[in-house]
């Protein structure tokens, strides 16, 4: 048990690490924070909260309309962007980045942790 | 008899720990356990008693500070509050601490400090840090044979003793001795990876002064504040308009909505910290067509509010269907009979039987809007999750 989670841990902080990354958090698929990186921290758990919410209704949106899964949503606000990313049935990983940067870097690295992350859930 | 601080154990424990006794927190390795016997001893300072604390895993100066992490202020309890220093020695710094254990990694050595304290002090609760750290030293064997002599003594001078101890890998037959034989009270502490919570649990694995074995909380540790118990989800649903998200702000120490023309279109999402208790509320929206988002978030909860609208009875069989939609049947519910204060609401009896509802199922009246009500359910709802588990 204590060993996921270290493992989860160590995930996020290379994800935190990767240049533009200002936040990340691990959550369940049903709104449940599991893990987190970020400065305010009793807000963590709202924000996983919301972020499951927006990928189960984008989910929703899209397969309604017989076009598959979408891989990933972006929200683009002025001083902000906000990327989640689904991993594996049970979770899902969310950044919040800069938005001066570009995106290629983050969202190679996010597909990445994504599958860590769904590996370390089976 | 002392309180154990921990919020619920007390009472599963019906009251405490009786003088005389010895209770120890077998924690398995990995999990926050040495909070517990922390929470003990400043409990038992408030409430007027004297304690002795054991620091055998690291300096007492380090201990203290971990009390202040907690929030607990120890300054005023200077003269009911003694430290047993076990490892300055052992890394060869002079000690500050009145009971001192000159070679910690010999048991005799212990064993006097430990009964010269016994004999002394008034009637004391005396908490051992880590017990395991003692065994890691001194031997299994010899440890285990001190410690049954020290409970023993304690029950003579009607002392309290209570033990940390992470079950490293020990042999079977010391583990067993300590979870089955040694100790008036096994409280077990352990983590939990079930599908995608990662909590942690308490639970009571023996007692011979209560029958209540087998009950578990779930809980986490905050700092400062130590032990809370902690519910991941509970969920509060129902039809349109019937006040759900009035009633999430109304509970909630802070809450978002994502609202829209004042109707929830995603999902409210509220805190709470009530009487030892911390636990995360998910509103659901009420109208049909979010159904596919409301079957999404509703997993994992452990219990549920079901807010209904007193004055509209129509409301009624969506209502049940919206238990049905989030899978809540079988989990504790509460029904809310939500707009007392308006004219034409039905009264609580009234809508039991209008919904057809079991007479096992609370309906809590209610005005979510003046904060009425809410809390009488909240702690009616924690007490059919806490008794249910």
């Amino acid at each position: 048990m204590a060993d996921t989670i270290d493992l989860i841990d160590h995930l996020l902080s290379d994800l935190k690490k990767v240049g533009g990354v200002e936040a990340c958090a691990a959550a369940s698929r049903d709104g449940l924070l599991i893990r987190a990186i970020m400065q305010k921290e009793q807000i963590s758990e709202s924000f996983a909260a919301m972020s499951a919410t927006m990928l189960g209704a984008a989910e929703t949106a899209t397969t309604e309309l017989g076009k598959g899964i979408p891989n990933r949503i972006v929200v683009e606000a002025e001083h902000g962007r906000l990327i989640v990313v689904g991993a594996g049935p049970k979770a899902l990983l969310i950044v919040l980045i800069d938005p001066s940067i570009g995106l290629g870097l983050i969202l190679l690295e996010l597909e990445k942790a994504a599958e860590k992350l769904k590996e370390l859930l089976t | 008899m002392i309180e154990t601080g921990v919020p619920k154990l007390d009472e599963f424990l019906a009251g405490g720990i009786p003088k005389g006794k010895s209770l120890i927190y077998y924690i398995q390795p990995g999990v926050e356990g040495e909070v517990f016997g922390m929470q003990t001893v400043y409990n038992s300072l408030k409430s007027g008693g004297t304690c002795v604390f054991v620091a055998s895993s690291t300096i007492p100066e380090i201990i203290k500070t971990q009390f202040k992490e907690f929030g607990w202020d120890i300054g005023p309890y200077q003269k009911k509050l003694f430290f047993v220093d076990a490892y300055n020695p052992l890394i060869g710094v002079p000690s500050n601490e009145k009971y001192v254990v000159q070679n910690p990694d010999r048991i005799d050595e212990f064993n006097k400090t430990i009964l010269n304290i016994l004999k002394e002090l008034p009637p004391s609760t005396i908490v051992f840090g880590s017990l395991s750290t003692v065994m890691d030293l001194c031997g299994e064997k010899e440890t285990i044979d001190a410690v049954r002599n020290w409970n023993k003594m304690a029950m003579l001078y009607d002392h309290i003793m209570v033990y940390n101890f992470t079950a490293w890998p020990y042999s079977q037959e010391t583990l067993d001795t300590i979870r089955k034989d040694l100790f008036n009270a096994v409280i077990s502490i352990g983590g939990i990876a079930e599908r995608v919570i990662f909590g942690q649990y308490f639970g009571i694995s023996k007692s011979d002064w209560t029958n209540e074995t087998k009950k578990s909380m779930l809980f986490r540790v905050l700092r400062p504040g130590g032990i809370r118990l902690f519910i991941p989800k509970i969920l509060v649903t129902g039809p349109f308009d019937a006040g759900k998200s009035t009633f999430v702000h109304a509970l909630s120490s802070r809450a978002i909505s994502v609202d829209r023309l004042g109707t929830t279109i995603a999902l409210d999402h509220g805190h709470i910290d009530y009487k030892g208790f911390s636990a995360d509320i998910f509103g659901t929206p009420g109208q049909e067509r979010f159904d596919p988002i409301i079957k999404l978030l509703s997993g994992e909860s452990m219990g549920v509010f079901l807010i209904v609208d007193s004055t509209n009875p129509t409301d009624f069989v969506r209502a049940k269907h919206m238990l049905e939609i989030t899978k809540s049947y079988g989990l504790p519910y509460v029904v809310i009979a939500n707009k007392q204060d308006l004219s034409g609401a039905l009264t609580p009896a009234e809508i039991r039987k209008q919904f057809n509802l079991p007479d096992d199922v609370p309906i809590v009246p209610a005005v979510a809007k003046d904060k009425i009500g809410i809390f009488e359910a909240f702690e009616v709802l924690l007490d059919k999750i806490t008794g249910g588990i």
